[in-house]
This record gives C-alpha cells, structure tokens and sequence, in this order.
C-alpha cells in the first residue's frame, strides 16, 4: 500500500472539558509515541497555564504509527482549542485534515460548543467520527448521547465508540476506527510543491516554524521557497514532524503534516493560512487560505509603575510572536499615563494575555474596562470605528452608533429557560427562537451586542443555571443602537480611563454601581472629593469621600527614628502604586473595579 | 559642641500592658542585676566620654520598678564619665503602683528633676482593660506625692483611643491631671501594634476601639482643652506649661546628638544611628545595628520631625542637604492650599492637619 493511503489527518472538536486532551494523551500514549515514562497529564498543553486552567489554547499536531492488519498506518492528530474565543484556531486546523473526531461527554451530552464545532468541520466537508467519552461515570447515558447527536446534529452516532479516555477504556476501537473511517488523504506527491502553513511558533534557536500540510509534491532541507501571499522567499534548513516534540527528518511529501523551519526572523514573516510552494517550479493557485482574524475585545493596557512602559512593550512583543490574534498599539491616557490598547479574541483570552504578562515578565498592569469596537456614523457623513471609549466623538456630531452583535445559542435543562432568557432580554437580546432538543435540553436562540457579552455574561448565565447552561456565539455583523457615553469624574474632573459605553437605558444604573464601587475603593483624601457620573454635562450619579483625618505617626519613642523613617519611605513607595487624577490620588485597583460590576444589583 | 543627651533603658515590669510592643520584660532579681552590671560597663566602654550632658532620660519598661539603688549607680556612673551640665535635666518614667514617697525623695536626691507619670487614663475600666495595675486615685495620689517630694516638672502620659473612651470622658482626666499638678502632658493615639497582645484582641472582635475619626475628634478637643489651660502643643502628642516642655525629646526631633545605652537604645551621634539589639543574649554579645545616614536620609528627617513640632524646619537646612522643597509640586500644593505656612525660612504644618501629618509628610519626601 501506498504511503500516502496508510496515513490519516484528523482533528479532535468537543466542547471544553469533555475530554480532548485527555484522548489525545490516551491515542498518544497507546501507540507508543512516547515512552510511558516521558508522559504527563494534557501534554500537548505546553504552557504552564493551559495545563492550570485545564484547556488548550494553541494547536498541537502529533505523528503516531499504528498497525492494523499487518500494515503500519501514520496517524497525524491535530489537537484544538474547545473554548469560544479561540474557534478561529479550530476553523483553521480543521483545513488540514480530513477527518474529526467529535467527542461527546456521555453524561452532559450535546453542547453549545460541539454543535458549533461540528459544523465546522461539515462546513469543511470533513468525516465526523461520534466519540462518547467519559462512560466510566455514574451518570453516563451513552444510547442517549448518540441519539441526541443524530438528532441534534444530524451525524450517524450509532457505530461510535464508547470510551473512557481517562481509564483508557476503548481505546483501540478508536484508533480502529479511524484508519476504517477517516479517508486518506488526496494528494500528489510528484506534483508541485503546495503547503498550508496552519499555525506557527517562534523557536529561540530555529526562527519562526511553519506549521503545515502538504497538499502537493515534496518539500526537504536546501528548497528554496516562496510564500505566495507575502511574496518572501527562504531556504528550507529543516523540516519534520511532531511526536509531539520536533523531530526533523529527510522530507515532507503530500499528505504529511509536520514542520518547515527556514530561519525566519521574525513571526509576522508567517501568515498563516498562506500557501508555501517552490520559489522556481511554483504551483499555479494558492491555496484558499484564511480569513484575516478580527479582535472583538479591546482594552487598555498599563504599567502600574510608568516607569516600565518598555518593559510592558518587550513583553507585548514577545507575546505576539507566538500569537498573531494579539493586537496592541500605543495608547496615552491623561490617567494612566503611556500604555497600549490590545484588542483580544475574546474575554478569555484577554485574560490570558493578561495573567502572561504579569507571571512570565514579571509586570504589575493595569487594564481598563474591556470594550468592543463601534461604528460612529457622524453627522458629517463620514463613519469612524472605535474601539476606545474616549475617542468617542461628542453628541452634537454623531448621527448613530452602530455596535456589534452576535448570533448565541445557548444549551440548557429545560428549567432554566426562563431565567435564560430573563438574561438575554436583560442584556438587551432580540430573541430568535427556542428548539426543545429533547426532554432535557432546550436550545435558546438571541442576537446579542457584542458589548454585553464581554461585560459578565458568562458568569451571569452560569449562575442563573447553576452552571448547566452552554453558550456560543458567532459574529453577526452591526445594528444601530442608543449608546451613550458614561465619564467618571472625581473633584470634577474627567478621569478617561473609566469611561464606559452603554446603552441609554442601562447608563443610571450604570453609573450609579460604578460610583458606589469608587467610593469604596478610592481611600480618603486630604480633602472631600466627589465622585461623579456623566453623560456629557449631566450628572446621573453622585458619591462622596469624605475627608481623612487620621494618618499619623505613633510617638518617636527612645529616639527610635529610624523606624518612622522606614515606615514613611515605604508609605511613600506606596505612591507609586497610586495615579494621579488632579488632586485624587487612585489605586490602580480601582481601574479594575469597573470590570466588576456586577449588573444586577 | 552641642551638649549630649543620654537616655538609659529599664527593659522591666512588673506586667506587660496589652498594647505595648516595647523591650519590656518581666523578669527576676538575678537578671537585673546582670543587666545593670553590663548597662555601666557599657557607659563606661563608650569612647566618647567626656562630653558635656544637659539632659538624661530614664525610661522603660518601668524604671520605677526596680531597686532605687540600681538608678543610683547609673547616675553616679554617667557623673563620673561625663561633664554635667549646670542646667541639667534628668526625667524618670514611673508608674502610680510602683512608686512611694520615700523613692520619690530618694530619686530627688539623685538629681533626677522631672517625673513621668504613665496615667493613660483617669477611668478604672479603662485600666483594667489595657492591663494597668493602678487605679485612678493611685495615680492623682502619685502626682501628689512627687510634688511634695520636691518635683515641681511632672508629666502625666495619657491614651486616646482607648476603648469605651469620650471625648468628655478625656478632657475630664485632663482636668484632673491638670488639678493635681502636672505640667506637661503626654497624649499618644493608641496604636494597635502586630507584636502587642491588642493586636489578637481587635482582630478577633474581643475588643473594639473607637474608630479613628473618633479617635481624631478626641485628640482634637483635647488640643484645644489643653491650649485654654495654657498647654500649648510643641509637639504632636506633647503639650506643656510655658519652659514646661521636655528636654531630652526635643533633642529626638530636632536633629541634635544624643546617646543611648542599655538593651534597644538608639544614639545618634554624627551622620550615623545606631541601635542595641533588642534581644538580652545579643545585647550582652555587644551586637548593634548601624546606619550611616545619607543626604537624603536626612532630608527625610528633618522634614518627618520638623512637621510634628511647632519648631518646623528651615529651608535652607534642606537646601544644604540638596533638596529644594520649594521644586516639589506637591509643597506648593499644601502651601496654595494653607496645609503648609512658610514664615522667614520656617516651614510648620498647620495644626488641623497634624492628624494627618503622615500622609502629608510621604507626599514631601524627596
């Protein structure tokens, strides 16, 4: 048999936390990629916090051999991120298999996320294999499960393997299975050279790797290649696949996913989704590539200390070589002084850029209320996007705002509907409809703002279900709404890093919980000072500090001087914590807070 | 030169109070005596003898509650290794319980001239919350009795904040204290220290204090009850009868030379501070903790002294250290908004905002 009909490309979807990486260690370790020894749980998780957090956020291809019926198969597994806000990163893996493996959690069943990325992977006209994962609890109801995934999702689910990834239940029927059902990939090997780079990551001694499938011809060390897209060209010093480490080898051939290093400076060289070919026998077409990926969420990010601003930069630098979805330019705010507003996948991920920053730099930051972008139509006629709250221009000269807005389905029991779409009504939904899947799941269908969903939607929807509910979202374009601008002032003065945008209805109450929240966050002052909310120049909410009035020294005892020395120097270096607006001093806390609001009070 | 001033530390008790965190210890007769021992040996070691002195201050602890003998060998130690000066004033800490008549007499005899009575307050609860053995009439009896024993320069320490104080409650002990003869006045915010057994008692919700605007509100009217019975504040806790006011302490806050000896004592002789352990073991091993001040130390000093006193500081002090207060945005500030007065040179805070001094003070440091 050919090499080419004994190999299989295939992803792993499943919502988060039904068992991916767990199943991806199980094929790892059962067909003896690595020595038992060399095994740790989630290890296609690489980085410390994936492994914490319990998800993936990058992809991870693996090459395993497996023999069935006297042949040896190469089984190319790519695993893929299950959280929303990195779906792009699933769109695009997908392109380079032929099959998915759609793991189901036998006791939760069908979920937001694994119809989301089922239809994914139809969409990419993949063969769908139905995994029922987790049969080892008390609670599994595998016949359910299938027939709920033939029903909800329309795939045959009655040949699906029932399996205990954690156990190790069932494997080899997995494995089975995949060599019986996934197709072997199409390809020419003597055709000209065409790669997909699906992904890639900067190695310090290596440069920037490509991660690809070769589609056509054959690609080893010493080709001279040319990206199509960018038109850059490279000689090829190495290429290999992952087992899951890099392994090099002599070449890539079509059909192979692996690896293609070509000492690429930097990591912005590498668009992923463009086509690799010869630079002197090129193919004639590129491949289809990718759409080019758009942030949905933004936020300032500062130096809690001014001083670090470069280092807050190295750090951003470095965090977008291995992730070209960050965005950041540099913003100044007359409150935060220089920082840089980094627009984000989604509220996960900015979390996780967030917490990078602060445990691999080493870096105290800042970062303001998230927000999403909006068009403001002017009365002018010109139309500017923003994603900045005080860049928003004022009342007189706009016409409109439009802001985004999301198509969500969100899984739930039954008994929940009513609180979920109490919710969405509340966060301003337009609802879309209500599919009853069977006796113990409701589908409930909103178009959503985009703004309300990066506010505290999640945690709101996982209380109000007492956490069974499941949500996903696509982007569904921009509608019109009554937005309105919320400034904070304190001793009258702006302070613009804690303007929000909301909607006209929701801005008292808004402003209300934002200056009960400044009042206790902000300490006492030399002087009283007043915390207000604005909408231009009215006022809608009003809190006041008081004065302080106690701060002092206990007595200078036996000549003790030193020790209040001490006491006031550190007092002092407190302040550095502290940012200026005006007269009030702010604990960088406090930019924090307005994240928190929490909007049912 | 400028004259020296020389404080001595008694690390005795008789009990230790809830909110002392000092070097204090209850201990027996054998360790006294040892550290007395090596207290004159120290005085006698050190290398600048010879020296005038015009103020010493013996505090604690509990000097008072040690055999009067041992004071006067410590007395008699220091005359005979330093110049005394003819304006010599010598303050002893006493408490009500531990003192009598006829120590009193004997404690004149030694040349001590000025008693500080620790009262902290004229309400029994009050005292017996905080761990003090003496009562009310113990301690206005004391102060009676020191006058008769020929002391006419008498303190009285007293607490705000203490629980279940007022603010009537406060101005009364002062009247009293006031009736009875003190002529200077010592009243110190009650600071909840980590290391002090009040610390457990608030956290765990078994005592509860004021809170510190009252606190505030007590010091307050007290500043101004004591201004009308002709107590001026010269210092943030300390108030006097005109040339009523402490010696010895003045030295602390106006950046003069002064020495300590005994277990934790600090001397600042020069540009350098320097402290004994805190610890028995370590003191006797002669181990010391040493600072050699910088510049900027200084500067620090002068203005986190200069603000708690009436004395202020100049800003030609700071400019010869280096530092031009008038370029720091924040002094402007204060002195735009009268939080600061600047009269020939002279830089006082202005007194309502003492209780704040701290915070004022951070946002002038260099």
């Amino acid at each position: 048999m050919d090499k080419l009909e004994r190999t299989r490309n295939f992803c792993i979807v499943a919502h988060i936390d039904h068992g991916k990486s767990t199943l991806a260690d199980r094929l790892i370790e059962r067909t003896g990629t690595l020595a038992k020894r060399d095994m740790q749980a989630q290890l296609l998780d690489s980085m410390e916090l994936e492994r914490e957090k319990g998800i993936t956020i990058k992809l991870t291809p693996t090459r395993m051999k497996y023999n069935y019926n006297g042949e040896e198969y190469i089984l190319n597994l790519i695993d893929t991120p299950g959280h929303v806000d990195f779906t792009y990163e699933v769109s695009r893996s997908l392109q380079a298999c032929e099959g998915a493996i759609l793991i189901v959690d036998a006791s939760q069943g069908v979920e937001a996320q694994t119809l989301a990325n089922a239809y994914l992977a139809i969409d990419n006209n993949l063969e769908i294999l139905p995994v029922i994962n987790k049969i080892d609890l008390p609670s599994a109801r595998p016949e359910e499960v299938k027939a709920e995934i033939e029903d909800i999702i329309g795939v045959p689910a009655g040949h699906a393997p029932c399996i205990s990834a954690k156990d190790g239940t069932n494997i080899d029927s997995v494995l089975e299975m995949i060599v019986k059902e996934f197709p072997s990939p199409k390809g020419d090997k003597e055709g000209k050279l065409k790669c997909l780079i699906f992904d890639s990551y900067y190695d310090n001694f290596k440069g920037a790797i490509c991660f690809v499938r070769v589609v056509d011809g054959r690609v080893k060390q010493g080709d001279k290649i040319l990206m199509m897209q960018t038109g850059k060209t490279y000689e090829v010093t190495e290429v290999g696949y992952f087992v899951p480490n890099m392994k090099s080898c002599e070449a890539l051939e079509a059909g192979d996913v692996g690896y293609i290093a070509a000492s690429i400076k930097t990591i912005s060289d590498v668009a992923v989704g463009d086509t690799i070919t010869h630079l002197n026998a090129p193919c004639d077409n590129a491949l289809a590539g990718y759409k080019k990926v758009q942030p949905v969420v933004y936020c300032g990010v500062f130096p809690v200390d001014g001083a670090k601003y470069n280092e807050l930069k190295d750090a951003l630098e470095k965090l977008k070589l291995n992730d070209a979805s960050l965005e950041y330019q540099p913003e100044v705010s007359d409150a935060l002084g220089f920082g840089f507003r980094c627009g984000f996948l989604g509220l996960l991920h900015l979390e996780i850029i967030t917490e990078r920053i602060e445990r691999e730099f080493n870096l105290d930051i800042i970062t303001t209320a998230p927000s999403v972008y909006y068009k403001v139509h002017k009365t002018n006629g010109s139309v500017i996007e923003i994603s900045n709250p005080s860049d928003l221009p004022s009342p007189v000269e706009i016409e409109y705002i439009e802001e985004p807005v999301v198509k969500a389905n969100i899984f739930t029991p039954p008994e929940y509907v009513g609180a979920v779409m109490e919710l969405c009504q509340n966060k301003r939904g337009e609802y879309k409809g209500l599919t009853y899947l069977d006796k113990s799941r409701v589908r409930v269908d909103y178009v959503l703002p985009l703004g309300e969903i990066v506010y505290d939607f999640f945690d709101s929807l996982k209380s109000r279900t007492k956490g069974y509910a499941s949500f996903d979202y696509s982007m569904a374009g921009f509608a019109r709404s009554e937005l309105v601008r919320v400034d904070v002032l304190l001793n009258g003065e702006k302070c613009d890093a804690l303007s929000l945008i909301v909607h006209k209805d929701d801005a008292y109450s808004r402003g209300r919980v934002l200056t009960e929240k400044l009042k206790k966050i902000i300490p006492r002052q030399l002087f009283e000072v007043p915390i207000q909310a604005a909408i231009g120049n009215k006022i809608i909410a009003r809190e006041t500090i008081s004065a302080m009035r106690k701060d002092v020294l206990a007595k200078c005892y036996g000549g003790d001087i030193t020790r209040k020395r001490k006491l006031l120097e550190k007092q002092k270096e407190g302040k550095k914590r502290m940012r200026r607006i005006g007269s009030v001093e702010i604990p960088s806390e406090a930019f924090m807070t307005i994240l928190k609001l929490d909007n049912d009070e | 030169m400028n004259k020296l001033g020389i404080y001595i530390h008694i690390p005795f008790c008789e009990s230790k109070c809830i909110y002392c965190d000092f070097a204090s210890f209850c201990c027996a007769e054998q360790e006294k005596d040892k550290y007395f021992q090596f207290l004159r040996k120290e005085i006698e070691r050190c290398d600048i003898r010879g020296r005038e002195v015009d103020t010493i201050y013996i505090g604690g602890g509990t000097p008072s509650c040690v055999e009067e003998g041992y004071l006067e060998e410590i007395i008699f130690t220091l005359k005979e290794n330093y110049i005394f000066s003819k304006d010599m004033e010598i303050s002893i800490e006493c408490n009500p319980n531990s003192i009598d008549f006829e120590k009193l007499k004997k404690y004149n005899e030694f040349g001590i001239n000025r008693i500080s009575f620790g009262v902290q307050s004229l309400h029994d609860n009050a005292l017996k919350t905080i761990g003090r053995l003496h009562t009310s009439e113990m301690a206005l009896q004391a102060i009676k009795m020191a006058k008769k024993a020929g002391f006419n320069n008498i303190n009285a320490d007293l607490l705000i904040g203490l629980p279940n104080s007022t603010i009537g409650g406060l101005c009364e002990d002062a009247e009293k204290l006031i009736n009875a003869g003190v002529t200077h006045i010592s009243a110190y915010m009650l600071q909840v220290e980590e290391g002090a057994k009040l610390f457990s008692l608030v956290k765990s919700g078994k005592l509860i204090l004021p809170s510190d605007d009252e606190s505030v509100s007590q010091y307050d009217a007290l500043v101004s009850f004591l201004e009308k019975r002709g107590f001026s504040r010269y210092e943030i806790s300390n108030f006097a009868l005109e040339n009523f006011e402490c010696k010895h302490n003045l030295k602390y806050w106006s950046g003069s030379e002064y020495l300590g000896f005994g277990l934790s004592a600090h001397s600042y002789l020069g540009n350098i501070r320097q402290a004994n352990s805190r610890n028995f073991m370590d003191y006797y091993k002669g181990k010391i903790s040493k600072e050699i001040l910088t510049n900027e130390d200084m500067v620090e000093e002068k203005i986190m002294l200069g603000l708690r006193c009436r004395l202020g500081f100049s800003l030609k002090e700071l400019s010869v250290l280096g530092y031009d207060i008038t370029k720091n945005q924040n002094f402007q500030n204060f002195v735009d908004k009268g939080i600061l007065k600047v009269e020939k040179g002279i830089v006082r805070l202005k007194p309502e905002y003492y209780g704040t001094s701290n915070y004022i003070i951070a946002n002038l440091l260099p």
